[in-house]
């Protein structure tokens, strides 16, 4: 089999790559790991076809057996082999380009060939694999046939993966699988997707140990497996290897990872037969963490594919600078200047960072390059398929000039032709713009070049930074999430209808993932009791049941109902409600949410794949459409997560601002936002490593604060709680809250001084050893200590570590000031989606399901008023700090703002630093003030209006003031004082029945 | 990123016409169809000439038919219902209780401790006589049991100068009181601050009331030219200022 496959390889012209010979050797020796590559680099074939050759040769060592001794072979035997090989893609949109590759050497297998002797005979006699995808796209007929008999290999998402688990046959068809390849594992680590991955992993790898002790290719002896501990030392010396004892691992801020369970998780590695698993990744900071996360254990083998290629990073620079517009704008000023890039290379991809965005970047190439029309395209993952599909044939075949669009191109195959990659706006994070630019210069010589185009001044900033992170190596890392209980929830119910479980056993099996590998006994019983009775208490939930242990002690799911409603269900991936956008007779489009589409009146238009649509009506789910012309559109906004500033890139922004402010403007980028930062340091002053800017500002509003941490957005938002709630304590207030990646403001109606107690509620957390308060949050974290909070502890517990009780006490008071806030609340949204709260409905139902309908925010408070301990508002929390507000990264920046200086600017009008922060409209808000006082407030001030006086928004008084900077856009500019800065539901008639 | 460019909604109009001060007592008085109503910060409406309290959307057994249909809701809900509506009847003595439809939440609703709790509460009220206009949950739900002695009409129900319904509608005749839609607004203020509230809307010729029940969602309502909001929060009706 090795030599049949060498020689496809060969005749194809290639040449086995080290990495990717390692890979083939590491699979012939039964074990798993991870394999570190960029795209176009091979990898598909490094681990497809050590997997054909370690588990290929099975069939055809039986059939030579069968030959020699003269024994027709059973029907069985003529068929296929069973499910041997599990593909696992992150998108769907990928299966049907992974199945077409792992086809390729199949068809050679299974050919014939010509000898040298005139000869014409198999190439791989009795060789019988089949391959086949499964996905949420495929065809009905293909999913009957499969759900018969399984291909050989089968390409999969962790959806499709997690509904096959539910089947109750599930066992039966996946127990043969003796391998799993995990692709772009990069895309799935840090999220929900990965941890249903690890589960299901943990689920096969048990299926495995179980049933076939037998070794898995029996063209590898005994003696091949034993020494594999001993040569996995010896060998390695391109290939880095792991340390067995992980002694190399990073230590993460905040999070502690978690240790492989005993020994088992060794003894299960290099036991005999053992399932292999490999993954496969781009560029991480943490590779080795990657790699314990997908396997359970620190027992494999992480390969390094070929050496990147060159890379080069450079930034779209405007004309002028100071003409440049400063925030929530779209950049499109870098017109002229991005139509001319385009021109000059062959084929573009133009990246933005949400589809509303490459809605109107591909209207507006259109709208100045008419002649473009039908060469340059859109693809976001809202357009149907049909049409994400005839734009990713356009790119592979060279026919589009550019295409407009967001992460939905930033995995999958391959687009030869593409030679420039253009960003619109922050790339966010080292790890993705590396990503980014690898899709371009995939032909021989050339290099991958990404070309940033700044959205605003700040962002050219961000070139210079990322291309010193970058020189200096500093890439970010990604982590698992820590025992999501939804996801735990989901799995439950889903192991319950795939055959049943025996608690104790499952428990073992889930804690032999990394993700919950320190879960508690607590918190597994709570998980049980939730999906049997809905909560710890019977009497909580009364007739409620969905899973329950029947006589034997299995675990099932007695109501057929409920189990279609799971199955249908499966997922971790939380979209709202969306509407299918349909011609009036004619084609599908794609989706648009429901809650845009509800906005909407019939005659209005809106800017959908890249064409100006009419709303005709609205009807079963779907919003019919014609084209339109002439007419000022909407945009549809999709509520995607807003990416944060990773901290990478966010200390390499601060160190190009200090570099600047010590007079060093020795980049183009930095060169051209001179003019700004010098007015930021003429009005204010500059931030560096060892300086926190404050600066202040009192309007009609109300009193501001900006603080500039460069932390990110998330870690700003949980700052900006924290910093609020130590305020309020002092007297009840209501704060508005604003973040960006770079900073926040907080916004009172009654005057804060803040010059005064800025320095005593930053000191408040981190006295002079903050720093130390790293890890220990769970030592006091029953420790209260703010001000008028304090419980008089035992005397022992003042004398506990300092540092731990600090530590509980941020934590106490970040969820304190979380209670006064809506994000719990938001957060919750997902979790009670994730777990079978909230009912999604059938896809392509159209019946609504209104009855089993109601918003997360309903259950949130449901919960919180009659069953105040239910876990998931605890998740809920959890996730908010570990996730929304990386409480790690927060106690990181507190250590870091003890060791600053408070620099405090009192501002007479807002700098460039703080306008963007100022027309920011999505806020955040914090209250701990009596309801009434401000519904009196509001309405004392809509009295006011109501009796003459002219209220006037924000956006034109601070206009007013500005000295800086709008020249350019001036139209522009007006508009937005025009509208309205908050989003209002137009106002409707009362319906009529 | 925000969008500027995204679904622009006109501003409330900017230069409202004056009226009279906001009124901030917890209970907020009006003339609709030529009597005085009270407003309650409990979500109902009293109608002390008639001594008629008025109830919308009661929604009983929400949870109660979300756990029968496999959805994990805790209990509680029902009682805390059924416990608001006594105060209220113990604090006004009202003579009639109309309840403006979706009294009953689903089929499902009718489990056998969700009738219980009702016909338990039923029993501290002998003397209050009990009607029901008929709304769209009570035409799959069912009607009350006859147990609950709770009369049930189709809308519109004519009582004095009112036409009672559950959906909004204007009647040739009539004043209509309704309910259906659950209407909630959103009052903002000075520092960005904001809140979504239930209210009551009064258009000319009708008025609307928030639902009374617990676990209950909203449907957004704006100022408009003729139309008075009057929302409910912080244990206060309160009246907004009409636009235009």
């Amino acid at each position: 089999m090795k030599r049949e496959l060498q020689d496809w390889f060969t005749q194809r012209g290639w040449k086995p790559f080290k990495f990717q010979k390692e890979v083939w050797s590491a699979i012939a020796r039964g074990e798993s790991g991870l394999l570190h590559a960029t795209t176009g680099a091979g990898k598909t074939y490094a681990v497809w076809l050590g997997a054909l050759m370690a588990f290929g040769a099975v069939a055809q060592v039986k059939r030579a057996r069968a030959a020699t001794k003269n024994i027709a072979l059973d029907a069985r035997e003529k068929t296929a082999p069973p499910l041997t090989v599990l593909w696992i893609t992150p998108m769907r949109a990928l299966a049907a380009d992974t199945l077409r590759a792992l086809q390729q050497p199949l068809d050679y297998l299974k050919g014939e060939v010509i000898d040298d002797d005139g000869v014409i005979h198999p190439v791989a006699p009795g060789f019988t694999w089949t391959a086949g995808a499964r996905s949420g796209d495929t065809a009905t007929s293909e999913r009957s046939a499969q759900n018969k008999r399984l291909p050989t290999v089968l390409v999969t998402t962790p959806e499709s993966l997690s509904v096959m688990l539910s089947r109750a046959d599930a066992r039966e068809v996946l127990g043969s699988v003796k391998m799993v390849v995990v692709d772009e594992w990069h895309e799935l680590l840090g999220n929900k997707r990965g941890v249903q991955v690890q589960l299901a992993l943990a689920r096969l790898r048990a299926w495995r140990n179980e049933s076939d002790p037998q070794p898995a290719c029996p063209a590898l002896s005994a003696r091949d497996l034993r020494p594999a501990q001993a040569e996995r030392k010896g060998v390695g010396s391109a290939g880095a290897r792991i340390n067995p004892a992980g002694a190399a691992e990073p230590a993460l801020p905040g999070r502690r990872r978690s240790a492989p369970s005993g020994g088992s998780a060794v003894r299960e590695a290099t036991s005999v037969g053992a399932l292999s698993i490999w993954g496969m990744s781009a560029t991480l900071g943490n590779l080795d963490e990657a790699m314990h996360t997908l396997l359970g254990h620190n027992n494999g083998t992480l390969v390094r594919g070929a050496v990147p290629k060159k890379l080069i990073i450079d930034t779209l620079l405007p004309p002028r600078a100071e003409r440049f517009p400063w925030g929530g704008h779209l950049g499109l000023t870098m017109l002229p200047q991005v139509i001319e890039e385009i021109d000059k290379s062959s084929t573009t991809l133009v990246f933005t960072n949400t589809r509303s965005q490459a809605e109107i970047w591909y209207q507006a190439l259109i709208a100045a390059r008419p002649d473009w029309a039908g060469v340059v395209a859109l693809h976001h993952g809202s357009l149907d398929r049909a049409v994400r599909e005839w734009v990713e044939a356009g790119l592979k075949s060279g026919e589009l000039k550019a295409v407009v669009c967001t992460s939905s191109l930033d995995l999958g195959v391959d687009f030869l032709p593409v030679e420039r990659v253009l960003q619109i706006g922050s790339p966010k994070g080292v790890a993705r713009l590396l990503q980014r630019a690898g899709r371009s210069g995939h032909a021989p010589g050339r290099p991958s070049r990404i070309t940033l185009v700044p959205t605003h001044s700040l962002e050219m900033v961000e070139g210079a930074a990322a291309r010193v992170a970058i020189a200096e190596g500093h890439i970010e890392a990604r982590t698992s999430p820590q025992q999501p209980l939804d996801v735990l929830v989901q799995h439950l119910v889903t192991v319950a209808l795939g055959g049943g479980f025996v608690a104790d056993d499952l428990l073992r099996e889930v804690r032999s993932t990394a993700a919950y590998a320190g879960m508690s006994d607590a918190s597994w019983e709570w998980a049980l009791n939730f999906v049997r009775q809905g909560g710890a208490s019977l009497a909580a939930y009364p007739d409620y049941q969905r899973a329950v242990p029947d006589d034997d002690g299995v675990w099932r799911v007695p109501d057929a109902r409920l189990a279609r409603r799971h199955r249908m269900n499966i997922g971790t991936i939380v979209s709202d409600a969306s509407m299918a956008v349909q011609y009036m007779g004619g084609s599908k489009i794609g989706t648009v949410e429901e809650s845009f589409a509800a906005r909407m009146k019939p005659g209005d238009c809106f800017l959908f794949g890249g064409r100006l649509l009419e709303l005709v009506r609205i009807h079963e789910m779907t919003a019919w459409v014609r084209r339109a012309s002439g007419k000022r559109p909407a945009v549809p906004r999709w509520n995607g997560g807003r990416m944060p500033l990773s901290t990478t890139l966010a200390d390499a922004v601060v160190q190009q601002l200090a570099h600047a402010g010590e007079g060093n403007y020795d980049t183009p980028e930095l060169q051209c936002v001179r003019p700004l930062l010098e007015l930021q340091q003429q009005w204010s002053a500059l931030p560096t490593p060892q300086t926190l800017l404050a600066e202040v500002l009192k309007t009609r509003e109300g009193s501001h604060l900006f603080l500039y941490p460069f932390a990110g957005r998330h870690v700003h938002l949980g700052l900006a709680s924290l910093i609020a709630w130590r305020v309020a304590q002092h007297a009840p207030r209501t704060f508005s809250i604003a973040v960006n990646d770079y900073g926040f403001e907080l916004l009172s109606v009654t005057e804060v001084d803040w010059p005064a107690l800025l320095p005593e509620v930053l000191a408040a957390g981190i006295q002079p050893h903050g720093k130390q308060e790293t890890s220990s949050a769970q030592a006091g974290a029953v420790e209260p200590a703010s001000p008028g909070h304090r419980r008089s502890g035992p005397p022992g517990g003042q004398r506990t570590t300092r540092s731990g009780e600090r530590g509980g006490n941020l934590l106490h008071e970040v969820l304190a000031s979380l209670n006064a806030s809506e994000l719990a609340q938001r957060r919750f949204r997902e979790i009670a989606r994730v777990s079978g709260l909230i009912f999604q409905g059938y896809p392509g139902e159209k019946r609504s399901s209104k009855q089993l309908q109601a918003s997360s925010s309903l259950f949130y408070e449901v919960f919180r008023k009659y069953d105040p301990a239910n876990q998931l508002l605890l998740q809920a929390e959890q996730e908010l700090l570990a996730q929304e507000l990386e409480i790690g990264r927060l106690r990181a920046s507190l250590a870091r703002i003890a060791t600053q200086q408070l620099v405090v600017k009192t501002l007479a009008r807002p700098t460039p630093f703080s306008f963007p922060l100022m027309v920011e409209r999505f806020r955040e808000k914090l209250s701990n003030e009596s309801v009434a006082d401000r519904i009196a407030r509001m309405v004392e001030q809509l009295e006011k209006a109501a009796g003459g006086s002219v209220l006037v928004g924000d956006a034109a008084q601070v206009k007013g003031t500005l000295a800086f900077g709008q020249e350019g856009a001036s139209d522009r500019a007006d508009a937005a004082i025009k509208r309205p800065r908050r989003e209002r539901k137009p106002s409707r008639p009362l319906p009529l029945l | 990123m925000s969008l500027p460019l995204s679904s622009a909604s006109p501003p409330l109009s900017p230069l409202p016409a004056p009226v009279k001060a906001a009124v901030a007592a917890s209970v907020c008085k009006v003339q609709w169809a030529g009597v005085e109503l009270h407003l309650l910060p409990e979500r109902a409406l009293w109608w002390p000439q008639g001594r008629t309290l008025f109830i919308a959307d009661l929604h009983m057994g929400k949870a109660a038919s979300y756990r029968a249909l496999g959805q994990p809701v805790p209990g509680g809900t029902t009682q805390e219902n059924l416990d608001r509506l006594s105060a209220l009847i113990g604090k006004h003595s009202p003579q009639q209780v109309i309840f403006l439809g979706d009294f009953l939440h689903a089929a499902a609703a009718r489990t056998a401790s969700v009738m219980a709790a009702l016909a338990q509460w039923r029993e501290q009220h002998v003397s209050v006589a009990m009607t029901l206009v008929r709304g769209n949950h009570d035409s799959r739900a069912g009607d009350p049991p006859a147990s609950l002695r709770i009369g049930v009409v189709e809308e519109p129900y004519l009582q004095g100068p009112f036409a009672l319904c559950h959906h909004p509608q204007l009647h040739a005749k009539h004043f209509v009181l309704a309910g259906h839609v659950h209407p909630v607004c959103r009052l903002s203020g000075r520092g960005r601050d904001s809140l979504r509230m239930p209210c009551f809307v009064a258009e000319a010729g009708q008025a609307v009331l928030p639902a009374f029940g617990e676990f209950t969602g909203g449907w957004m309502v704006g100022a408009e030219v003729g139309r008075r909001l009057y929302p409910v929060g912080g244990g206060v009706v309160w009246c907004l200022p009409g636009v235009g």
